[in-house]
């Protein structure tokens, strides 16, 4: 009896000790396995190791690591319709949302760690980023950039990878009343996609809605602080920059299939903003679908 | 033979010029080089007529009368902040306005100046890569460079009132060389150079005889028009930094302005704290425009660019 005991205490320590350094292992590789991928992304280096928009790629395999552990160990990502990635110039267009863009992060470290071949995504960042120290260097060297039109027009005739989140902060800091409600989309994207006759990619990504529930925006207070808007959620700003941290959600992102238009770029509202809502519908469809395939927010 | 007029001809572009254009080159015969300069060229080459005064002397419009330059390179700007603000205006705006002038009035054919890719100014919302068509902005935050915005508004008035004359403005990205003696050349050029903690600027660099270069084909092409001139690439202000083999002292935002205002005021520092924001935000431009009038390529690597400023010759 007590031997039986022993026993079976044995085999699950045992158990625990073989996964944990099976763990142990996978997450001492990941580095390695990071550089590699980062090695093989396409990309257009001067002499010094940088492309024009200040991308490097010895600063990606250091930078994208915290993205890639969480990728992988805390949103436990599970990724899906990457063989949909066209060649060249894309836009990929997403919903945004959870008070802080790891949507942005996972999804990046997603086409470098998952794609094949692993592919630069071009975040196109807000104004503001670009005057936070230290911030404005993780986005060039990143090969992300502060969002203007011009340098997102150079970077698809580049043949560049493009994010962008239609919705913005609305998307972002809304309540978690509206999770998983599309706020109204820009039509900048399209008019960009247009005029440089690039095909849109739509990306979902759930769990994102619930890695921060959002209880309020006090955007007042945010104004004060010069950030776009100051949102309250269950930790935040009661635990202070702990606050900021997600909760372990479990993300499901899904790649939809190339999206091609025609059109002029300077066509009226209306009949650009039929084309937006079709790429709307494609990512509430996507996300629709997520929702139905998860078991719970955790898993 | 075609006479070419240059100001400012004592300064490390002006001379690099003058000896380039007294050289055949492909496609067109050399020049007879005339120059206006406060300074002495002791070594200037046979054949170089320097004649040495203040452009803001009425001797100024006796150069033109008598030697009836076919061409004019303008350099004759005041690039450094060592300088009072009067003084710079009044010799970079006011000595533009005259030789504007003298040019329409003495039948210049055409004129290049020389301007600057700072004219755009450092903001943190600037397109990556600007075309010519992006605003001036550089006054806004850094009031010592309105002079060269208002020189640009002259010239480019210039350029559309008078369509005979082949008028070609140049902007050049940061300009490395042996003789440069720019407000960002003397920054870098610093023992112990400054840099904002936690940013790091894309920045783009060209070798001087690239800009000098850039020149002599516009003279050549003829063309007309405001150029970006771009050079062989960018990298991060600190990297150029380190390959300059120059030592950085990295400094806390806030802390920078009031320090180098300070430093500046009392005239121990000359860099103004409007330049702050060139060593924290991007000001890069794209030159297509002037590749597909010119065909020219720099010629020079950014690895020679650093080079030149590897010994201090000070």
């Amino acid at each position: 009896m007590l031997g039986s005991l022993l026993e079976l205490a044995s085999s699950i320590t045992g158990g625990i000790s073989d996964s944990v350094s099976e763990l142990s292992r996978l997450v001492a590789t990941l580095p390695d396995e990071i550089a590699g991928k980062v090695d093989r992304i396409p990309a257009d280096l001067n002499e010094y190791g940088y492309d024009p928009w200040g991308y490097s790629p010895k600063a990606m395999k250091r930078f994208i690591i915290p993205s890639a552990y969480l990728y992988r160990y805390y949103f436990r990502c599970r990724t899906t319709g990457l063989e949909n990635l066209p060649q060249g110039r894309m836009l990929l267009i997403g919903n945004h949302a959870g008070q802080m863009a790891f949507d942005g992060a996972m999804i990046t470290a997603a086409c470098v760690l998952e794609a094949n071949p692993p592919r630069l995504v071009r975040g196109m960042g807000e104004y503001w980023l670009g005057t936070l120290p230290y911030m404005s260097v993780l986005l060039d060297r990143t090969g992300s950039v502060v969002g203007t039109r011009q340098t997102c027009v150079d970077m698809l005739r580049h043949g560049e990878c493009v994010m962008a989140f239609p919705e913005g902060v609305r998307g972002m800091n809304k309540v978690y009343a509206d999770a998983y409600k599309l706020m109204e989309f820009g039509l900048g994207f399209m008019r960009l996609a247009l005029e440089t006759d690039t095909p849109i990619v739509p990306v979902s990504v759930v769990g994102s809605e619930e890695q921060n529930p959002g209880l309020a925006d006090l955007k007042g207070v945010g104004h004060l602080l010069g950030m776009p808007s100051f949102p309250v959620t269950l930790t935040f700003p009661w635990l202070g920059p702990l606050g900021m941290l997600p909760l372990p959600v479990r993300y499901h992102i899904e790649f939809g299939k190339p999206m091609r238009f025609e059109g002029h770029a300077e066509d009226e509202d209306d009949s650009i903003q039929a084309k937006v809502d079709q790429v709307k519908a494609a990512i509430s469809a996507q996300l629709a679908r997520g929702r139905a395939a998860r078991k719970s927010i955790f898993f | 033979m075609r006479k070419l007029l240059i100001t400012g001809i004592a300064g490390g572009q002006g001379r690099l010029v003058a000896k380039m254009a007294m050289r055949a080159r492909p496609g067109s015969e050399p020049w007879q080089v005339v120059g206006v300069d406060r300074q002495k060229w002791p070594s200037a080459p046979d054949g170089v007529v320097v004649h040495q005064f203040d452009m803001r002397k009425r001797r100024f419009e006796d150069v033109f009368r008598h030697e009836r330059p076919e061409a004019v390179v303008h350099l004759a700007f005041v690039r450094h902040f060592r300088a009072d603000l009067a003084t710079r205006h009044e010799v970079n705006v006011e000595g533009t306005k005259h030789l504007l002038e003298h040019c329409a009035e003495y039948g210049v054919r055409q004129l290049v100046v020389l301007s600057s890719s700072y004219v755009y100014g450092a903001l943190p919302t600037n397109e990556r890569y600007m075309t010519e068509e992006h605003p001036l902005n550089a006054s806004r935050n850094f009031p010592e460079m309105r002079d060269l915005c208002e020189v640009e508004g002259l010239v480019s008035a210039f350029l559309w009132r008078y369509p005979e004359i082949a008028t070609c403005v140049i902007r050049p990205v940061s300009t490395l060389g042996h003789s440069v003696h720019s407000a960002i050349g003397s920054y870098m050029r610093m023992a112990m150079v400054p840099t904002i903690m936690g940013f790091n600027p894309m920045m783009q660099f060209i070798h001087e005889e690239d800009v000098a270069e850039a020149m002599m084909v516009a003279l050549d092409r003829k063309v007309r028009g405001i150029f970006n001139v771009a050079g062989p690439g960018a990298v991060p202000l600190k990297r150029a930094l380190k390959e300059m083999g120059r030592q950085r002292i990295s400094i806390p935002d806030p802390f920078a302005h009031l320090l180098i205002r300070t430093l500046f005021n009392l005239n121990i520092y000359q860099f103004p704290s409007g330049a702050i924001d060139f060593i924290k935000y991007p000001c890069t431009v794209r030159d297509e425009r002037f590749r597909a009038a010119t065909g020219f390529k720099p010629r020079h690597s950014l690895a020679e660019a650093f080079a030149t400023m590897a010994i201090s010759p000070h």
